[in-house]
């Protein structure tokens, strides 16, 4: 008989336990996502920290080891613009003093590796091998070398949560390459992660977006500098007749594809960076053929 | 189970954990790894009682939702409640034969992805496709379950 109460009692208390913990579990995933990052910074910084440590040290030993030809070639270009254009930047500088115009505001960046999680939940988003302690803060833009790749969502001291452009609460505001159509660029999931798009909504209606034109963030807000690329249009997603239109945009950044990423880490580029020469435009009309010929000519201009 | 082999079969529990963790977080190697958490729970559960199988899982989902921006929380849920689940399943099964194993560990792993799938379902996108792709991947990590408790009975019965 007391055999058989104990047993009772043990599979109540067990059914409580169960019960609470489960209980727990709910309340953490209906919690809003601001006090979810402390949870999962928490844990991260603790029990995991040996693994992403690990991995940081992994990934940089294996950039370690790239070809160095390629980097003395990218060096010696990089050299060579940068002799070029030294004497642009002074025209540049003695010509705002003229005028009064203060300095243009330099964007940072600081370069970061990409560490892949590959676990259940993290998909479209990455952590980067730098933290708060080398200027990193939410909301800092993450750049790929073909344009922009997503924004960081939570900071750690010595690495970084950074979503991509995939992730549904990604938003940037766009424009096409001309200044002429603007409007906010959004994830569209596809039957596949390798199908993900973005969509341009909010056009107005008469506007009339040719397939292969670029879209380039427009630098309003604190977040983006202007002029960063964003992908190029495919199509017509939908005409809201008399209203609006929304064009599908095939990214310009592809996440799977991204090992190393630059990381803005001032505060002060949304609206006064402007990163448009950095990416150079195929052609005056930035049709599809200019666009193609910006795909292949490697983005990123070094 | 005797004292020293419920200490090698803890020492396998926790080996599948941090082996899970290397490969994704370490190495990087993404789904190429197999579930070996969710195994984990499943073979540990069926030693320990139902509160203890549901706060393991608690913990385990924990860790695992540290890296989700999309779900954070749904894991957690999940491996609770798989992990009572595992544990009082000895009320009904008993059983140590490998076809046993294999089937609860497929089991098991199915319904982790759907219970995983029901819940966080909307914050991942298409659910049923998500469900139905994942399939394989249940059978990958039962046989990656199987082939380590095959290794784990090998090497103590040679000790």
């Amino acid at each position: 008989m007391d055999y058989f109460d104990g047993a009772r009692k043990g599979k109540r208390r067990d059914v409580a336990v169960g019960a609470g913990l489960l209980l727990v579990g709910i309340f953490l995933f209906f919690l809003p996502a601001s006090y979810q990052a402390p949870v999962r910074q928490a844990v991260r910084g603790t029990a995991l920290r040996p693994f992403i440590a690990l991995q940081t040290g992994m990934v940089a030993r294996r950039a370690r080891s790239l070809d160095l030809q390629t980097l003395r070639a990218e060096r010696d270009s990089l050299a060579a613009i940068v002799a070029a254009q030294l004497t642009l930047h002074e025209e540049n500088q003695r010509l705002r003093a003229l005028l009064g115009l203060r300095a243009r505001a330099e964007p940072g960046f600081r370069p970061a590796q990409v560490i892949r999680l590959g676990t259940a939940g993290s998909e479209s988003s990455f952590l980067i091998d730098i933290g708060s302690e080398d200027g990193v803060v939410v909301g800092s833009p993450v750049l790929a070398a073909d344009g922009l790749l997503g924004l960081v969502w939570e900071v750690d001291r010595h690495s970084a949560h950074v979503i991509d452009w995939s992730h549904p609460d990604f938003r940037a505001s766009a424009m096409s390459a001309d200044g002429a159509v603007y409007g906010l660029v959004e994830p569209r999931r596809g039957s596949f992660r390798e199908e993900d798009l973005l969509a341009m909504t909010g056009a107005p209606f008469h506007s009339d977006i040719k397939p292969g034109t670029r879209l380039v963030t427009t630098g309003r807000g604190t977040i983006y500098a202007r002029g960063i690329p964003l992908g190029v249009v495919v199509g017509v997603e939908e005409v809201d007749t008399g209203w609006r239109k929304s064009y599908l945009v095939r990214p310009a950044a592809r996440p799977e594809a991204a090992m190393h990423v630059l990381v803005g880490v001032r505060k002060d580029l949304g609206g006064e960076g402007d990163l448009t020469p950095l990416w150079p435009v195929g052609s005056p009309e930035d049709t599809l053929a200019g666009a193609a010929s910006s795909d292949t000519s490697g983005g990123l201009q070094r | 189970m005797s004292r020293g082999r419920s200490f090698s079969y803890w020492l396998l529990i926790l080996t599948l954990v941090v082996l899970y963790f290397f490969l994704h977080l370490a190495l990087g190697f993404g789904t190429a790894v197999p579930d070996l958490l969710t195994v984990a729970l499943l073979l540990a559960a069926r030693q320990v009682r139902a509160g203890a199988a549901a706060a393991m899982g608690f913990v385990l989902g924990l860790l695992r939702d540290s890296l989700s921006l999309v779900a954070f929380g749904a894991d957690t849920i999940t491996l609770t409640l798989l992990g009572y689940l595992g544990s009082r399943s000895r009320d009904f099964f008993v059983g140590d034969s490998l076809l046993f194993v294999a089937i609860y560990l497929t089991v098991g792993k199915l319904l982790h992805d759907a219970i995983y799938t029901l819940i966080g379902g909307s914050a991942l996108g298409d659910g049923m496709l998500r469900f139905v792709s994942q399939l394989p991947f249940v059978f990958y990590a039962s046989a990656a379950g199987l082939t380590a408790l095959l290794l784990y009975r090998f090497l103590v019965r040679a000790r």
